[in-house]
């Protein structure tokens, strides 16, 4: 006898799932120690800002020592513009420091990135994300600039990131989202998004709150003082 | 324990074991699904004022969990993830299983094994599963239907070859 017309779907799936139901899986650990690791996943992650914006002051203080002049210039390893600045460092990583004076421009940026092999979206006025974001955020920027993430937010005088190309997952890209906010601040936000699929929108993500699809270590906000009434 | 800890604590006790299995079925080994669903607990503990509000929280965790595992594998071999690296030998799985069918399904692409394991263990329905990989509807039901035609196949096999015996 042939039994194949005999399993419909739903047979087939009820199999399968008889099958998978009698694998024996562990009991689920102690609900306290789950939420242990969370809170070590955010001590970790408060750590690595800490260190960050020590590095990040030194670097731009060394940055502004070194540059007078702001304008469209580039030099080996280093890619200067009225907006930022995009060092590709002797590791592999690339730092960004954005200019809080002038406005960003986001196809610059974004062109810029690429040419460091950082895939990116970079948007003005909206900002995307997937849900779930792609895991390894912490890998790609590892560490954070000061006033990002969660606590209280502290308006950051030039925000400066370092990004790490190697560690960007397969499908996946950066997402920067820049807004100009009604108070004069600016706010840029970065998460890692699955370029097949995302979703964007025209609303800021709540600060210091990550956006959608991400945790506060996935993620990063940043705010900073705009250009001011005489800027740009 | 505070309203929210009690609110985790209650959706964690309900959830992990279907959100295991549903992992199990994609990666194929119990042990690392247990650590990558745990982890994705952990991460979901850290956002739960978000994940609380998620249309489809148990989703969200098993989603996190497959991206927590893909991502340490690309870490540890700089390839591309889910490929039967990780599948538990079956007999290690313990005497008096019905081996046809996982093997059967371990074989399949991960994106089948992804929707078939959110089709049979969060009882998902086709328009949230799409919601949830980020893909069009039409492609869940395609590689549900792909799947579900394999293990089918596998199925008839041993059964018309066990009447044959």
């Amino acid at each position: 006898m042939n039994v194949h017309d005999e399993m419909s779907d739903n047979e087939v799936l009820c199999a399968a799932s008889d099958s998978l139901s009698a694998l024996p899986v562990a009991s689920p650990p102690d609900v306290e120690a789950i939420m242990a690791r969370g809170r070590a996943r955010r001590r970790r992650r408060l750590s690595a800002v800490a260190s960050v914006s020590v590095a990040a002051a030194a670097g731009t203080a060394l940055a502004l020592g070194l540059t007078g002049v702001l304008g469209p210039a580039r030099t080996p390893g280093t890619i200067r513009t009225v907006s930022f600045t995009l060092v590709s460092n002797s590791d592999g990583t690339a730092t960004l420091t954005i200019n809080p004076k002038e406005l960003l421009d986001p196809a610059a940026l974004q062109n810029d990135l690429a040419h460091y092999g950082i895939p990116a979206k970079v948007t003005s006025g909206s900002f995307c994300s997937s849900d779930p974001a792609p895991a390894g955020f912490s890998q790609v920027v590892p560490g954070q600039p000061a006033g990002s993430g969660t606590g209280t937010p502290q308006p950051v005088v030039q925000p400066t990131i370092t990004i790490d190309p190697s560690a960007m997952p397969a499908g996946a890209e950066l997402s920067i989202g820049y807004f100009q906010l009604s108070s004069g601040e600016q706010q840029a936000n970065v998460v890692l998004i699955d370029t097949s699929s995302y979703t964007c929108t025209s609303t800021p993500p709540d600060f210091p709150s990550p956006p959608a699809g991400s945790d506060e270590s996935d993620s990063l906000g940043v705010r900073y003082s705009g250009p001011g009434p005489t800027g740009s | 324990m505070s309203n929210e800890q009690t609110e985790f604590a209650e959706f964690f006790r309900g959830s992990w074991e279907p959100c295991l299995r549903a992992v199990v079925a994609v990666v194929g080994s119990p042990q690392s699904a247990e650590d990558q669903v745990a982890e994705a607990f952990a991460k979901a503990w850290v956002s739960w004022r978000k994940v609380r509000r998620h249309p489809a929280p148990r989703a969200w965790v098993v989603r996190t969990a497959l991206n927590t595992g893909a991502s340490w594998w690309r870490r540890r071999r700089r390839e591309l993830p889910l490929a039967d690296h990780d599948v538990t030998a079956l007999g290690d799985l313990g005497d008096g299983l019905d081996t046809t069918l996982l093997t059967a399904l371990w074989r399949l692409p991960p994106r089948q094994r992804e929707v078939i394991a959110l089709r049979i263990f969060l009882d998902l329905d086709t328009d949230t599963i799409a919601r949830q990989l980020g893909i069009e509807a039409g492609t869940v039901r395609m590689h549900l239907s792909r799947g579900v035609t394999a293990l089918r196949h596998e199925l008839t096999t041993a059964k018309n070859m066990e009447a044959g015996q």
